[in-house]
C-alpha cells in the first residue's frame, strides 16, 4: 500500500538519506534498523510528509503524496522519536486537543480518548499533568496521541527509547496486538534488535543513509548462516588436542578460552564427527557443545562492521 | 479553531512564571513607580525612608516682596496685580516644596532638616542624609517671575545625592522632578487665569500631576503608571506567545499539528486571537485591581469605562498581530532569537519611547513623535486623551495608528509564515 522510490535527502550538502527504496504491504509489520545517525528519522519524516525529499517519491496506493500530502496524513499515525506533547497539559487534555484537530468531537472524541488510554494503560492517570509523568508514561501518551484518529498505518520512531522494562514490554505487546489482531500496518524503527525480532515480519537495515540489507528475518539471517560458531567445553585444557584441532580442514579462528575451545566451521560440515574421535584419542572429556545460529545483531555486525549500539 | 484557542490559553495559564510576569510584575511596578512619584504608600516603605538636608540660600519673604515690586512696574491693572500677588503668596515654590515634603505620606518617607551648606556636606559624607537640596539665592523671585510672568529662565533646584543610597536618592530625585513638572504646569494655568482677569484661588496642588494637556482632569502618577505598565507588559504577551510557539516547534507538537492536515493558518490565527484575548484580560485585570487597591480610576464612573475598553480592545488586536508575526518568524527560522530579542530589548525600547517609564513630554520632539508611533505609546497617549477629554472622537488619531500597525504586522506575518510547515 505504501512505497518509496529512490528517496534522497541532502542537508546543506550532507547526504542524510540516499536511494531508499522500501515498501509496506497492508497489515504488515516492518522493522527499520540502524545505528545512530543512519537516517531512519529522516526517512520517516519524508514518508510522513513532514520533510520534502531532495529527490525520489513516496506513494500511497500508487499515488504520489509529495504534492498532495492530505491523503497520506489521513491514514497515517506517527509516533515521533521525541515526546511531542504539551507538558503543561494533562494526558486527557493533550489527547482531546490532538483528537479535535483531526476533526473528532463530542461523543466520538470521548470514546476515542478512552480507547487509546486503555490501549496504553493510562486510564487511571489521565488527569495528571504530562510533565509530571515518568519517561515511560510520557512515551505511552506519545503513542496514544498518534492513535486518536484510528490510522491504518502507524510509523513509530524508536518508541521505547530510555524507558523502564515494564513500560517497554507493555508497548511491545500493544504494538504486536494492534498489528496481529487489528490488522494495523506498522513501520517500527529501533536500534533494539530484540524488539524488531519480536515484532516484525520484515526488516530493513540502514546505515550511513542507505538501506544495506532487507528481507524477512530468516532471509537476513541466512546471510550469515553459511557458517556456524561452535563452543566446545572440556573438563580441563588439552593443549595437544587443541593443536590437532587447528590442523583440521574447515576449522577457522580456533581459540582456547579457559577450559573450552571456540571456533567457526562451515554450515553442515562433517568435521564435528572427526573432532569427537580426536577428543576420544586424547582422552579429553567433552562437557558441553553448543552450535550458535546467528542473530540479527550478528547480521548487523557482519554488514556494517559495527554493533548496533555502541 | 476552538481547539487551538483552548489549548493556547491553557498552556499559557498553566505556566505560573509567565502569569506572574504578565500580571504580578506590572502590578509591583505600578505600586513602586506610582508610589515613589505620587506619594501613595502601600506596603513596606521602611527601606525607602530617608533624611534630606535642605540648604536655604533663598530668602522667601524678600523674594515675594521683590516680586511684588516687579509687578508694580509691569504696567498691569491693579486687579491683575492683586490676583497675581495672591497667587504668588499661595504658590511660592519654596513653601510648596516644603509643604509637599512634610505632607502626609511623603512626610513619613522624607525627613528634612535645614542646614548650613558646609554642615550639609558633612552630613552627606557621614551618610546622615541621602541628599542635599539647595534652594539657591533668589530662588523664589526667579521662579515666581518665570512661573507667573513668563520672564527669565526660572530658577534651578540643586540636588546633591549620595551614591551609598541609590534607591532612596533616586526616589527623592523623582519626587523633585514631579514637583518641577507640576509646578510649570500649574503656573501656566495660573498665568492664564490671571491674564484673563479672573482671580485664581489657591492651586489644587497634586504631586504627580503630569502630562496634563488640559486642566480639566489632571492625571495622577498612579493612573499614568497603571496605563504605562499595562501597555508595556501587554507587549510581553506577544513575546510569550512567540516562545510558546517555539516550544511547540522544538518539541515536535507542531509536526503533529501539520500531520493532522489542518490549514496551518488556523494555528497562526489562534496565536493572534489568544494573544489579543489575553492582552485584553490582562489590561482589564490591571486596571480594575489598580483601581481597587490604589483608587486609580473611579470604578463607579460608568462613563469612564467604555473609552478605556475601546482603546484596550484596539491595542489588544495589535498585540495579537504582533504575536502572530513573532510566531511566523519563530516557526520559519526555527529559532528563539526573535522572541528573546523582542522581550529582552525591543519591549524595553518601545516602553521607553512610548513613555511607560516616564512621560515623554520633556524629551526631544522627535522621540515623542517616534514614541507615538509605537503601539504602546499610541495606546498610552490615547488613554491619556480619553481620561482628560472623555470623548471618543479625539482618540481616533492614535487608534488609527494602532490599527494601521496591526494591519501591517498581520500582513507581514502572513507573508512570513511557512504555509506548508517547515522544510
Ligand atoms: N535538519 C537537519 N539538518 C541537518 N542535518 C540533519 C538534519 N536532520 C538530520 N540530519 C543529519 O542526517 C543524518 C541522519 O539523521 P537521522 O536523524 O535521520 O538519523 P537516525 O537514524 O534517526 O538516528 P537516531 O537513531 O540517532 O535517531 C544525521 O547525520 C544527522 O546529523
Ligand atoms: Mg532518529
Amino acid at each position: 500500500m505504501l512505497e518509496t522510490e529512490e528517496l534522497k535527502k541532502v542537508f546543506k550538502g550532507k547526504i542524510a538519506v540516499e536511494g531508499a527504496n522500501l515498501y509496506l504491504d497492508k497489515g504488515e509489520s516492518v522493522g527499520l534498523l540502524g545505528p545512530n545517525g543512519a537516517g531512519k528519522s529522516t526517512t520517516i519524516s519524508m514518508i510522513s510528509t513532514l520533510l520534502k525529499p531532495s529527490s525520489g517519491d513516496v506513494r500511497l496506493y500508487g499515488k504520489s503524496v509529495i504534492k498532495n500530502p492530505g491523503k497520506m496524513r489521513q491514514v497515517l499515525g506517527v509516533v515521533p522519536q521525541e515526546i511531542a506533547l504539551y507538558g503543561e497539559l494533562t494526558a486527557y487534555e493533550n489527547l482531546k486537543f490532538f483528537g479535535r484537530i483531526y476533526g473528532l468531537s463530542g461523543k466520538d472524541l470521548e470514546i476515542s480518548i478512552q480507547r487509546v488510554l486503555e490501549l496504553v494503560g493510562l486510564v487511571d492517570r489521565q488527569k495528571e499533568i504530562v510533565k509530571t509523568y515518568s519517561g515511560g508514561m510520557k512515551r505511552r501518551v506519545n503513542i496514544a496521541a498518534a492513535m486518536m484518529h484510528e490510522p491504518e498505518v502507524i510509523i513509530m520512531d524508536e518508541p521505547t527509547v530510555g524507558i523502564d522494562p515494564q513500560s517497554r514490554s507493555h508497548i511491545l505487546e500493544m504494538v504486536r496486538q494492534l498489528n496481529q489482531e487489528k490488522g494495523l500496518t506498522v513501520l517500527y524503527t529501533s536500534h533494539y534488535m530484540e524488539e524488531v525480532e519480536r515484532l516484525c515480519d520484515r526488516v530493513y537495515v540502514m546505515d550511513h543513509g542507505r538501506i544495506i540489507a532487507s528481507g524477512t528475518k530468516e532471509e537476513l539471517k541466512s546471510i550469515l548462516s553459511s557458517e556456524e560458531t561452535v563452543w566446545m567445553e572440556l573438563d580441563r585444557p588439552y593443549p595437544e588436542f587443541f593443536k590437532e584441532l587447528q590442523s583440521f580442514d574447515g576449522i577457522r579462528q580456533a581459540a582456547e578460552i579457559g577450559k573450552g575451545i571456540n571456533f567457526i566451521v562451515p554450515k553442515g560440515s562433517r568435521v564435528l564427527g572427526n573432532l569427537f574421535q580426536a577428543a576420544e584419542r586424547h582422552r579429553a572429556q567433552i562437557v558441553n557443545v553448543t552450535v550458535q545460529t546467528p542473530t540479527l545483531e550478528d547480521v548487523f555486525l557482519h554488514l556494517t562492521g559495527r554493533k548496533l549500539r555502541d | 479553531m476552538g481547539a487551538f484557542l483552548k489549548k493556547d490559553v491553557l498552556v499559557l495559564l498553566r505556566d505560573r512564571t509567565e502569569v506572574a510576569v504578565l500580571l504580578g510584575m506590572p502590578f509591583i511596578l505600578i505600586a513602586i513607580l506610582g508610589f515613589a512619584l505620587g506619594g501613595l504608600i502601600g506596603g513596606d516603605t521602611e527601606v525607602l525612608k530617608m533624611q534630606v538636608a535642605i540648604v536655604q540660600e533663598d530668602d522667601e519673604k524678600q523674594g515675594i516682596e521683590q516680586f511684588a515690586a516687579a509687578l508694580n512696574n509691569s504696567g498691569m491693572s491693579a486687579e491683575q496685580e492683586t490676583a497675581l500677588l495672591a497667587v504668588a503668596k499661595e504658590t511660592s515654590p519654596s513653601t510648596l516644596l516644603r509643604g509637599i515634603l512634610a505632607d502626609g505620606n511623603l512626610g513619613e518617607l522624607v525627613t528634612t532638616e535645614e542646614m548650613e551648606a558646609t554642615a550639609a556636606e558633612e552630613a552627606l559624607k557621614d551618610e546622615k542624609v541621602v541628599a542635599i537640596l539647595t534652594l539657591p539665592e533668589n530662588f523664589t523671585l526667579d521662579a515666581l517671575r518665570n512661573m507667573l510672568l513668563g520672564i527669565g529662565t526660572g530658577s534651578e533646584l540643586q540636588l546633591t545625592i549620595s551614591d551609598y543610597a541609590a534607591t532612596q536618592s533616586d526616589v527623592f530625585r523623582n519626587i523633585l522632578d514631579e514637583f518641577a513638572w507640576s509646578l510649570s504646569f500649574e503656573s501656566t494655568v495660573s498665568r492664564m487665569a490671571a491674564e484673563e482677569g479672573k482671580v485664581y484661588g489657591a492651586p489644587n496642588f497634586e504631586v504627580g500631576g503630569i502630562e496634563a494637556v488640559s486642566a480639566a482632569n489632571p492625571i495622577n502618577s498612579m493612573q499614568y503608571y497603571t496605563i504605562g505598565m499595562a501597555v508595556m507588559f501587554s507587549l510581553f504577551v506577544a513575546g510569550t506567545i512567540g516562545s510558546k510557539a517555539f516550544v511547540e516547534r522544538q518539541q515536535f507538537v507542531f509536526d503533529r499539528i501539520l500531520l493532522s492536515d489542518r490549514n496551518p493558518l488556523v494555528y497562526l490565527g489562534s496565536k493572534a486571537i489568544t494573544a489579543a484575548a489575553i492582552t485584553f484580560c490582562q489590561l482589564a485585570i490591571l486596571f480594575v485591581f489598580s483601581s481597587l487597591i490604589f483608587q486609580t480610576f473611579d470604578l463607579t464612573n460608568l462613563k469612564l469605562w467604555p473609552g478605556i475598553a475601546l482603546i484596550a480592545a484596539v491595542f489588544a488586536i495589535c498585540v495579537g498581530t504582533l504575536a502572530s508575526l513573532l510566531t511566523a518568524l519563530t516557526i520559519r527560522l526555527n529559532n528563539e532569537t526573535v522572541n528573546s530579542v523582542f522581550s529582552g530589548s525591543l519591549v524595553i525600547l518601545f516602553a521607553f519611547l512610548g513613555g511607560s517609564f516616564m512621560p515623554t513630554e520633556g524629551m526631544p520632539v522627535f522621540i515623542r513623535e517616534v514614541g507615538d508611533w509605537t503601539p504602546n505609546g499610541a495606546a498610552l497617549t490615547a488613554f491619556l486623551i480619553w481620561l482628560q477629554e472623555m470623548e471618543i472622537k479625539p482618540l481616533w488619531g492614535m487608534l488609527n495608528r494602532v490599527l494601521a500597525t496591526s494591519a501591517l504586522l498581520l500582513l507581514l506575518s502572513l507573508l512570513l509564515f511557512p504555509r506548508k510547515g517547515a522544510a
